[in-house]
């Protein structure tokens, strides 16, 4: 039995990963009606940040991460400039290519600046972690779900209590109108992109002292997080959430009691599964096109 | 300084006999080409093998050279890649005053290059591991590692017979690698009448690998043997086993214990066991080869094959008192006792060199050799 709460609990961190992963990507569906597939490069280059203020010019820790934060967001205005700004009018399509260009380009960057190694990095805690009876928990999946439940919070309270949000929200459902009714929609776009990849660089450092920090190393977390937001929902922030952690707990138990070479299979039945039964996610609403 | 008359005169004449013997130099030197990733994900590798094969042509140009000629480095790019390297093959390839090569490292780059090597008909010393490479039927590769049938042998023979141990859980990529890997364990503790209590593949890139632990430690084995591709990987699982209490000895391929490994996964590895070709405490002749490399490069060396593959070609050379091919084939296959950097080399009739691998411990982070297993079937 303690072996399935352990599973349970690695589930839970790896879905955790996925989950704040996928809110990125959420992010800029909803204000932005964007599908940034550069959402791992944001994950990627957070850690890499990180790896350069605190592996190489020895700055605290925490320092660092805010550090690395901040940067991403500006980072994000960058890249917003450069992939979205000069597609913009031109619908969804041309600006996910875009985004997928932008990603080869960032990827061969980082290759080319930093090379090819894998790095180490420390994580937030010096202990490991610790035991509840028989199960381990380790102290950096165990900071992962709290983070993420309380960006979780975060993320809901600005999009549903404050103007900001709604603001934000007018932008995704009708640029047009909500620019007729006084929005910059402009500034708000902006601030998404500034804000998703605050969040991505967030995600990848939190999760590099498990995985290390390497160019790919947010290749497969990506996809299975874009799995998870249709999973829970195009759209949905409870459902990018839901959809991440279900689908972590699903493949490590999966694994565990069908098959581990099948592992990556099991998001991606599932996904399949979902878009056959019930595409519109967990908790995604039947949306049809606008007239 | 003063400059008198006389010395004047001495420089301009070293001058001039020195601008006037490199066009004859080069005429007379012994062309040995290269193949090497400069560039790529594996330039880092390339530089080491460039760096002890450099050590190796002072070595033997010290000693007198080959047939009397100083050997010299042609050396061509294959930029980490399977094209890369058969288009560096054809170049120099057209140079017809060029007596042998040294191939890769990569078994995979190998086989693409061997075509072409077959059509040449010049000696070719390699790395690459692929058993199959030196039974394809091209007599002109010699292998200066041993290959990977080896490598399960020995870690076969290592538990059962140095560790006497026998419930095995077996851990492999489900790619190439891990899978003849895989294969490889399993035709061995065949021979002895065991199989493993666990048998799990896992596909490479993996960020958890606790249903892995849990089935180690469900299985109820008393060893664990590992074929891990990727670095990454191999660490994330280390960390792993050991913070979910599993402590069952450890046996694994080469990689993990290669700096990169070690580096990311720290203290989760130390006390496993893994099987080395290059450890600069097996031999004496591997020691001396790090001593001088330490010191020309302020770093110790990884692997010394291509230091091995270069002496080994410049004595085939001079054994056969030719620069013919064939000549050049027979003295290298009746090299015997010969001892390398890693380990004694007995060619064998395939152009195998080595039949044995080493095994070391990680001590804290440092590696300790263990043993040398050979075999002479």
């Amino acid at each position: 039995m303690s072996d399935f709460f352990q599973l349970i609990f690695q589930g839970l961190g790896i879905g955790a990963i996925y989950a704040l992963v996928s809110l990125g990507f959420v992010l800029l569906i909803r204000a932005a009606s964007v599908v940034n597939f550069g959402q791992g490069e944001f994950s990627m280059l957070g850690a890499y940040l990180l790896v350069v203020f605190f592996n190489i010019l020895g700055l605290n820790y925490f320092f660092g991460i805010g550090l690395s934060v901040i940067i991403m967001a500006g980072f994000g205005l960058i890249f917003a400039y450069a992939t979205y700004w000069p597609l913009r009018f031109r619908g969804g399509l041309p600006v996910i290519i875009s985004t997928i260009g932008a990603s080869i380009f960032l990827q061969n960057m980082v290759l080319w600046l930093y090379g090819p190694s894998t790095v180490p990095i420390d994580g937030l805690f010096d202990s490991d972690g610790f035991q509840i009876g028989e199960v381990f928990i380790s102290s950096q999946y165990l900071a992962i779900i709290v983070i993420a439940a309380a960006l979780v919070l975060l993320q809901y309270l600005i999009f549903e209590k404050t103007l900001l949000g709604k603001k934000l929200q007018a932008t995704s459902q009708d640029k047009e109108m909500a620019s007729l009714l006084g929005i910059p929609v402009v500034i708000m776009i902006m601030i998404t992109f500034a804000y998703s990849a605050a969040l991505g660089g967030l995600a990848g450092i939190l999760v590099a002292p498990i995985l290390f920090v390497s160019v790919g190393m947010a290749g497969i977390i990506t996809l299975k997080a874009f799995a998870a937001n249709i999973i829970g929902g195009y759209g949905s922030i409870p459902g990018a959430i839901l959809g991440g952690l279900a689908l972590g707990v699903a493949e490590t138990l999966g694994a565990n009691y069908i098959s581990v070479p099948y592992k990556d299979a099991f998001a991606f039945l599932m996904l399949l599964a979902f878009l056959m039964v019930r595409p519109q996610g967990l908790f995604g609403e039947k949306i049809s096109e606008k007239a | 300084m003063l400059i008198t008359r006389r010395s004047a005169l001495l420089s301009a004449a070293t001058v001039t006999t020195l601008g006037a013997s490199r066009p004859a130099r080069a005429a007379e030197t012994m062309k040995i080409g290269v193949v090497s990733p400069l560039t790529g994900p594996v330039a880092e590798a390339g530089r080491i093998q460039l760096n002890s094969l450099r050590l190796a042509v002072d070595k033997v140009n010290a000693a007198g050279g080959a047939l009397g000629q100083q050997i010299e480095l042609i050396v061509e790019d294959d930029a980490s890649s399977n094209p890369g390297a058969v288009l560096a093959f054809s170049r120099l390839a057209e140079r017809k005053e060029i007596v042998g090569f040294i191939g890769s490292i990569r078994s995979t780059q190998m086989n693409a290059m061997a075509p072409d090597m077959l059509k040449v008909g010049k000696p070719v010393m390699f790395g690459g591991t692929d058993p199959t490479l030196t039974k394809l039927g091209n007599p002109w590769l010699f292998r200066c590692r041993p290959n990977d049938s080896y490598s399960g042998r020995v870690i076969v023979t290592f538990i059962t017979e140095s560790m006497k141990l026998k419930k095995v859980a077996l851990i492999h990529s489900t790619d190439a690698f891990g899978t003849g890997g895989k294969n490889a364990i399993l035709a061995n503790l065949e021979k002895k009448g065991l199989q493993p209590v666990l048998i799990q593949g896992y596909t490479n890139n993996q960020p958890d690998f606790s249903p892995v632990v849990l089935a180690v430690k469900q299985s109820g084995a008393d060893v664990i043997v590992s074929y891990f591709t990727n670095e990454p990987d191999c660490a994330v699982f280390a960390r792993q086993l050991r913070q979910l209490g599993v402590r069952t000895p450890w046996v694994g391929s080469p990689s993990i214990q290669s700096p990169v490994t070690r580096g990311l996964a720290k203290n989760a590895l130390y006390g496993t066991y893994a099987v080395a070709d290059f450890v600069e405490d097996s031999n004496p002749t591997a020691k001396t080869f790090a001593d001088a490399y330490r010191a020309a490069h302020k770093e110790s060396p990884d692997s010394g094959w291509t230091y091995d593959a270069l002496i080994i070609l410049a004595k085939g050379i001079n054994d056969a008192k030719s620069t013919d091919p064939q000549k050049i084939r027979t003295a290298i296959l009746s090299i015997k006792k010969f001892s390398g950097t890693e380990g004694e080399y007995n060619f064998d009739q395939f152009g195998d060199g080595l039949h044995g691998y080493n095994i070391v411990i990680n001590n804290n982070d440092k590696i300790d050799y263990k043993e040398h297993i050979e075999f002479t079937d």
